[in-house]
């Protein structure tokens, strides 16, 4: 079974792309407009693997899904799922909230930068499913 | 109801015990914390951990001088304030604490009133530069998010364009790419388009903000303009299955400003009749003159705004976040584009809707008035029969 991945992303076009290219790679793709959705679709797939994008429009912002993916008890389950922070401007929590103790509690696995770099992604993604799953994809 | 403040705190440092006493029961009764200390070395460490709003500093003192007091203090913290108390003849001290950062000086003897006097003016002054630092944070914390917003916005669209290339020639080698190539390059393109009406619109509010839009104020007919534009659209509203009406006089609707300015305004309030309405439905622009003013109505029969976002909706980058109207592209920026020019040329916008009937947008500008002829009779016809100007 391939392993299954789930962008969360405002931006259809990008959901397009990244999509293409990861499908062309034997992943299973799961594709949320928004992070309310993003989290129902957590819940009902279980992904292998999260790309969150930061600046959505929508009510959960991507710091809201990573807050709720690690520290939420209904959603303990998923705990464990690698996420993948996506923007187009580099911008960590650190830098966004400065001094800020809950900086801990946002921090993602990873933070990549749009466009993604194609290699890289590829790579860190076989890397953490590999990892997660026990089973390369 | 705001929160009860801790009484601010104020430290004296004086190695006359008979002064320590009677300032503490002076600015006790002022309703602060007095905290006193006899030297400077213990003053400075009460200052370090009390972090008091004022010090008052004797400046003769064994020890560590007054003077290494005062520069110290401000190490610590900048927004202290310092009042030294000096003895007998010694201004030219005290002259050269205030040099060193102190914000006045008591003579000896003073009298309760001076110090109660002296240390009021002294933490006012602190307040208000405490006010004016926060009002500065506040003020770039804005500027940054907006910088960041707008970077965001610029480099979303580009973003999307880029990953699309990026993945069609990872993909090259499959047969995939064939069927994707056509469908990704019009998205593209969609994209660039996006990119393009924004940072005309980023340059067109840009040119009204900096005022090169509005400065001029020549005599422009509305009843001539709108009209034009509303031509230009013919097709577009076709399209959408949109028809356009006209209720304007023949003449008649002359404003003081800028055409292009004008053209501007109407065409985006046009634009978005057309794009926010619903097919068989239509778009009416009428007008008249009203008291001194020029009032212009764009109306659709579109699917209205929600009362919660009327506030914001001139506000910039704002959009409307509903399912239908996320759908239609736009800038964020156009309705705010109108109230900068509706402002700068002294006028007033504003919207009515009405959840599924749709939303009128008024624009209220300054109707023009001729200037008195030199040496002839002042125009007397008010500006309600003053209607023909063309």
């Amino acid at each position: 079974m391939s392993a299954k991945v789930l962008l969360i992303d405002d931006d259809s076009d990008f959901r397009a792309a990244v999509k293409s290219l990861l499908e062309s790679h034997g992943y299973n793709v799961l594709e949320a407009a928004s992070g309310h959705e993003g989290l129902q679709m957590v819940a009902a797939h279980k992904p292998d693997a999260i790309f969150l994008d930061i600046m959505m429009e929508t009510t959960v912002e991507g710091y809201g899904v990573t807050y709720a993916l690690k520290f939420r008890d209904d959603f303990a389950a998923f705990r464990d799922i690698p996420i993948f922070m996506v923007s187009s401007i580099q911008e960590s929590p650190d830098a966004r909230f400065p001094m800020s103790a809950e900086v801990e509690m946002i921090r993602p696995d990873r933070y990549l930068t749009k466009p993604l770099d194609i290699p890289e992604v590829l790579r860190l993604l076989d890397e953490a499913v590999g990892a997660s799953k026990g089973v390369p994809a | 109801m705001s929160e009860p403040v801790a009484p601010e705190t104020v430290v004296v440092i004086d190695d006359d015990y008979a002064m320590r006493l009677s300032c503490t029961k002076i600015l006790t009764k002022m309703g602060l914390h007095s905290q006193t200390f006899e030297d400077g070395a213990r003053g400075l460490e009460g200052v370090a951990t009390a972090k008091p709003g004022l010090v008052v500093v004797d400046l003769k003192m064994p020890g560590i001088s007054g003077m290494e007091v005062v520069s110290r203090v401000h190490e610590i913290d900048p927004q202290i304030v310092i009042v030294v108390i000096t003895g007998y003849a010694t201004i030219d001290t005290a002259v050269q604490a205030m040099k060193c950062g102190a914000y006045d000086f008591l003579p000896k003897p003073f009298s309760p009133d001076e110090l109660r006097l002296i240390v009021n003016r002294g933490l006012e002054r602190r307040r208000l530069a405490l006010e004016s630092q926060q009002h500065e944070i506040e003020q770039t914390m804005l500027k940054r998010r907006f910088v960041t917003f707008v970077s965001h916005q610029l480099r979303t669209p580009l973003v999307a364009v880029h990953q699309y290339l990026d993945v069609l020639k990872s993909l090259d080698q499959s047969s995939e790419v064939q069927a994707k190539r056509q469908e990704w390059t019009d998205r593209c393109l969609k994209r660039v388009e996006e990119l393009q009406d924004l940072i005309a619109d980023w340059l067109t509010l840009a040119r009204v903000e900096g005022g090169t839009l509005t400065k001029e104020r020549i005599k422009v007919d509305l009843s001539r303009i709108i009209p034009d534009i509303l031509k230009t659209y013919e097709q577009t509203a076709a399209a959408e299955g949109v028809s356009l009406q006209s209720h304007l006089p023949e003449s008649g609707l002359c404003v003081a400003g800028d055409r292009n300015c004008l053209s501007v305004l109407f065409d985006n309030l046009i634009t978005n009749g057309i794009k926010y309405n619903q097919p068989g439905g239509t778009l009416t622009v009428s007008g008249s003159p009203s008291d001194g003013e020029i009032v212009i109505a764009v109306a659709d029969t579109g699917v209205g705004i929600p009362e919660k976002y009327r506030p914001y909706l001139f506000d910039e980058f704002f959009r409307v976040k509903d399912e239908g109207a996320k759908k239609t592209p736009g800038t964020g920026l156009g309705l705010h584009i109108c109230k900068r020019i509706v402002s700068e040329m002294g006028g007033t916008i504003s919207v009515d809707s009405l959840a599924g009937a749709g939303s009128t947008f008024w624009v209220r500008l300054p109707a023009w008035h001729e200037p008195e002829s030199p040496g002839g009779s002042p125009t007397d016809a008010g500006p309600k029969t003053n209607t023909d100007c063309g």
